[in-house]
């Protein structure tokens, strides 16, 4: 007797020595994700990743609310580096309706993005220590990246969701001997993360378990259209920062972090060699920082676009975070694209761990620097 | 360098930790300092003052329901709501003010943004749960209300690592 399958349903064929294993999505592992797990004994045979289980509309969300009202709903897929997705949604913006943004407002805005790829950065190292069973490697940073939020919210007001960034600058001037209090809480950083070399980094038991698995090559690397941490770890030397500087980057004193390796022992590297660019970066920038001056451009109340679209990215803690907007002479947007690093990374999934042991899935899957909820919007 | 040597680097600079003080915040008993009164916004200028974006004050002798604030809500959070006040001022005629629900609230202070009037500002004030929904309305007269509260903790950076005290 033949089953009648409703059209688009396939039946599989079912190998018996190949297990079918769903991490995910009510994993602690995965994350709000689900990876789809073929494995034969103890090794991988196929891996097949499927996001979208935190989708929520924020493009289509968008096209509904002026260039303001947009400000606190795109923070959302990522609460941690809430300055870099506004970023590139403010540079949009300003192109579009033809802003200039003062002198002050860029270093600030350079200064809160580098502070929170800091929050960002050692909360994913956080999790990455966690996801291999390295319970003081959670606590450090988790600890040490209440200095940043301090600091942020010093600034911004809000620990998390900042809505610090808008289109013309930022929010509010920075408080009363905030340069002192960041320089003083920034240095301390540097020394502290230094710490994190004995116990996490050079750790013999981490590098036995991450050097080697999970490698991207660099062919590999461009050819999947990787961003990022990902791709720098694989030996290309591509950072928005340097290659299309925004605002005042290309003042700044800074290096790119470049590994050959591209196994997940480098790629968990690279982010934190990068926390201590953007330490210099940020003490950089307080130096050259105007003293004085206006901060915010005063917009007129809900400004329209002409027919227009405007592209522009930048770098976040993922990769490169890009936003296209298209105006049709409304106060609210046309179409809104946000084009996530997260995405882009998850594609190597299934090329890495194939063949890798099942043990050796966390380590690969949280090197890759993926956020689940930024790459379903 | 060897495995041996490695393992008793990473044991060695966990154990240093016994010596450094104690980094968490004990929350109840101790409250972070915040920079400020609250986050607050100068129309003239166009630019806020830095501060922490917490339970909003409400100036009733400034107030003149003009519902901007309600305007700016609508789209991100909709907890305002513009509602009747008993007490009737001369450049209130409508005499409504707003209701700010923070059970929908983001704090994102884009309210505080909107008032042309210098009428409703935010507050250190971010212990603002309660037992039923209800009781997250803030009515005018609430809001009216200075918060009445202590922090007084930093984060010290001395020799012997960050703490808060």
């Amino acid at each position: 007797m033949t089953t009648q399958l409703p059209p688009g349903i396939q039946l599989e064929t079912v190998d018996d020595r190949i297990m079918t294993l769903n991490v995910g999505p009510q994993h602690p592992g995965s994350g709000h994700m689900r990876l789809i797990i073929k494995v034969d004994g103890d090794y991988i045979v196929s891996c097949d990743p499927d996001p979208g289980y935190v989708h929520r509309g924020e493009e289509k969300m968008a096209e509904y609310r002026n260039y303001i009202q947009n400000i606190p709903h795109l923070e959302r897929p990522v609460i941690h580096d809430s300055c870099n997705i506004l970023y590139p949604y403010c540079l949009a913006v300003e192109d579009l309706l033809g802003i200039e943004v003062p002198e002050r407002a860029k270093y600030i805005r350079v200064i809160a993005s580098e502070l929170n790829r800091c929050v960002y950065t050692l909360y994913w190292l956080a999790i990455y220590g966690i996801f291999l069973g390295h319970s003081t490697m959670f606590m450090w940073p988790a600890g040490d990246r209440e200095l940043f939020i301090d600091l942020l919210e010093a600034m911004s007001g809000a620990r998390v969701t900042h809505a610090y960034l808008v289109p013309g600058g930022v929010r509010n001037d920075l408080p009363a001997n905030f340069e002192e209090r960041c320089l003083r809480q920034v240095d301390y950083f540097e020394k502290r993360i230094k710490e994190y070399q004995a116990i996490f980094y050079q750790n013999p038991v981490l590098r036995q378990r991450t050097e080697g698995t999970g490698i991207l090559s660099r062919m590999d690397a461009i050819r999947l259209g990787t961003t990022g941490s990902v791709l720098r770890a694989s030996g290309v030397d591509f950072d928005l920062r340097k290659k299309e500087p925004y605002d005042v980057y290309e003042n700044l004193d800074f290096e790119t972090q470049v590994l050959k390796e591209g196994d997940s022992y480098a790629r968990s590297l690279i982010p934190y060699l990068e926390m201590f660019e953007s330490c210099r970066i940020i003490k950089d920038a307080l130096r050259k920082m105007p003293k004085s001056g206006s901060v915010r451009t005063k917009l007129k109340p809900n400004p329209k676009g002409g027919n227009d679209e405007a592209y522009r990215r930048v770098e976040s803690g993922r990769g490169s975070l890009g936003f296209h907007i298209i105006s049709n002479n409304r106060p609210e947007p046309y179409r809104v694209k946000i084009s996530v690093g997260s995405f882009r990374n998850l594609i190597c999934i299934p090329y890495l761990l194939k063949g890798e042991k099942l043990g050796n899935m966390p380590s690969v899957y949280w090197s890759l620097n993926y956020w689940p909820v930024e790459a379903d919007r | 360098m060897s495995t041996a040597g490695g393992i008793i680097r990473a044991l060695n600079s966990g154990v240093k930790h016994l010596a450094v003080k104690r980094f968490t915040l004990r929350y109840p008993e101790q409250k972070l300092k915040f920079v400020g009164d609250g986050f607050q916004f100068d129309p003239q200028t166009g630019v806020g003052i830095a501060g922490l974006k917490g339970r909003h004050i409400l100036f009733h002798d400034k107030c003149t329901g003009c519902q901007l604030c309600s305007v700016a809500c609508e789209g991100i959070a909709e907890a305002i709501g513009m509602v009747k006040v008993k007490e009737t001022w001369k450049h209130n005629k409508k005499a409504i003010m707003p209701q700010i629900d923070y059970g929908k609230c983001v704090f994102c202070g884009l309210c505080v943004d909107a008032c042309p009037f210098y009428a409703l500002y935010m507050t250190n004030d971010y212990e603002l749960s309660s037992f039923t929904k209800s009781a997250l309305i803030y009515t005018p007269g609430q809001l009216a209300v200075k918060p009445n509260i202590s922090q007084d903790v930093e984060i010290k950076i001395g020799k012997r690592g960050a703490t808060h005290g």
